[in-house]
């Protein structure tokens, strides 16, 4: 999910295994442990990311487990931006736009 | 007090801003311009923004100085192609200056242009000598990452990402000088109120933004408050949204389909700050529509160029009554103090604007 931006709005992409070709369920499957994405601290612990700046929260699924990253755009780790650049373009992704506040 | 190694490297200042501020004060000249050097830099990587423009004010720093651009340059502009890479990557490969004749690139032309206009517009209407008010020169760089829906001032410079057609058209987020001239407002908000960017203070600092990019255009097309269209990123949205521009000053709520700002305060989002995206920093472009439409009511009471009167209300006020955490109130107050400074406390600037903070329900 990803919020703020000039234009203030909430996009979230959603990529599933369970629907993906599955060279690609394997390769996000790989960005995943590449990113040691359970690993990571939920929050930064930061200041909000400066006008106009994306906001990402990354939630991943994973049988029982899930964890969500929130970061600002500037403060994504490096396998985390890499996550988020693949999910954005995977065929076969879900996209929805909505307006700030839910 | 002998500073840290670290500080001489920018890009590995990992040290606290106050310990900076600390070696800005007590150090010698070469420590003071490192330390702010580092400092600048903190505020574009790590996004401290509001409380490293607070302490290079304390400080009497020279923003040029500390942000590693060129002093007394007079607002001389530099577009710089970022090559489709990220933060790490600006300000790119500079591919016009001052001066030079337009290239083939029309982002780059229009990053150029737009950052004139809005040079012009806060020098000849409010003696305003760029970003910093010394000159500050005008770095742009456009194609920054690959189909970027956004714009932004990142603490130093303005970056241009290309739209990927979803949110924004491809090429739009050039396109527009009110959405250039709101991105350098927060440049000019960062170096004097400082408005933090959280709920009320960020809504201001969003709402100057907005004002100040629509009076940008308004000037350049010669418009009165009467004949100005009020919309921010006009004709540029793209496929996700609907409707024909991000937001209106003259009437929140109804510029596109996901358009939810408030006109009033009866439609107040009071959304919390929690680092959660979908909250948008406690409300800050929703809320925003609150001010937006009293600066629209006070401009269009008091007719004709709204530049001129109020807008010199507003820009008083951002520069000179603000302060990091003022509220909409505080607002409300400061521009009705500015109003009556400037035109007389019986005048009509300074009902009209009175009314209108009353007509949104501020006060």
């Amino acid at each position: 999910m990803r919020g703020g931006g000039l234009a203030g709005v909430v996009q979230t992409t959603t990529a599933d295994s369970e629907t993906l070709a599955p060279d690609d369920a394997e390769a996000l499957r790989r960005k995943v442990g590449e990113a040691r994405f359970f690993d990571l601290p939920a929050d930064s612990g930061g200041p909000s990311a400066g006008p106009d700046r994306f906001a990402y929260a990354v939630t991943v699924e994973d049988g029982e487990r899930a964890h969500t990253v929130r970061r600002g755009e500037a403060d994504l780790p490096e396998g985390v931006r890499a996550l988020v650049a693949w999910v954005s373009s995977v065929p076969g992704r879900r996209e929805d736009v909505a307006p700030p506040g839910g | 007090m002998t500073p840290a190694p670290i500080i001489v490297a920018p890009f590995c200042s990992i040290a606290p801003p106050d310990l900076l501020a600390a070696v800005a004060e007590r150090g010698d000249d070469d420590d003071r311009q490192a330390a702010l050097r580092a400092l600048a830099a903190s505020a574009a990587l790590r996004a401290q923004r509001t409380a490293v423009a607070r302490l290079l004010r304390q400080l009497g720093a020279d923003h040029e100085a500390a942000l590693g651009v060129k002093s007394r340059s007079k607002g001389r502009r530099t577009v710089y192609d970022a090559g489709h890479g990220g933060e790490s990557d600006l300000p790119g490969k500079k591919v016009r200056g001052e001066g030079d004749p337009p290239v083939k690139d029309v982002a780059v032309n229009e990053a150029y242009d737009g950052a004139g206009l809005t040079y012009r517009f806060y020098k000849d209407v409010y003696g305003r000598d760029s970003i910093d008010g010394h000159g500050m020169e005008l770095i742009s760089s456009v194609h920054y990452g690959t189909d970027f829906d956004n714009a932004f001032w990142n603490g130093s410079q303005m970056v241009y990402g290309d739209g990927s057609g979803r949110i924004f058209v491809r090429g739009g987020l050039t396109k527009d000088v009110d959405v250039i001239a709101h991105e350098l407002t927060h440049g000019v908000t960062q170096m004097t109120a400082a408005l933090e960017y959280s709920k009320q203070p960020g809504a201001l600092n969003e709402s100057f933004s907005d004002v100040f990019g629509s009076l940008v255009k308004q000037r350049h097309l010669k418009q009165t408050a009467e004949e100005a269209d009020w919309l921010i990123g006009a004709g540029i949205l793209g496929t996700a949204l609907r409707g024909q521009a991000l937001r209106s000053l003259k009437a929140p709520g109804t510029a596109n389909d996901l358009d939810r700002q408030a006109g009033s305060m009866s439609g107040y989002a009071d959304l919390p700050d929690d680092n959660d995206p979908k909250n948008d920093n406690g409300g800050v472009h929703i809320n925003s529509g609150i001010p937006n439409r009293a600066f629209y009511l006070a401009a269009t009471a008091i007719g004709g160029r709204a530049w001129e009167a109020a807008g010199r209300i507003w820009y008083v006020t951002l520069t000179e009554r603000l302060e990091p955490g003022s509220d909409f109130r505080a607002a409300a107050d400061a521009t009705i103090g500015a109003a009556g400074d400037l035109f007389g406390a019986a005048s009509p600037e300074h009902q009209a604007v009175s009314a209108a903070w009353k007509d949104v329900g501020v006060l």
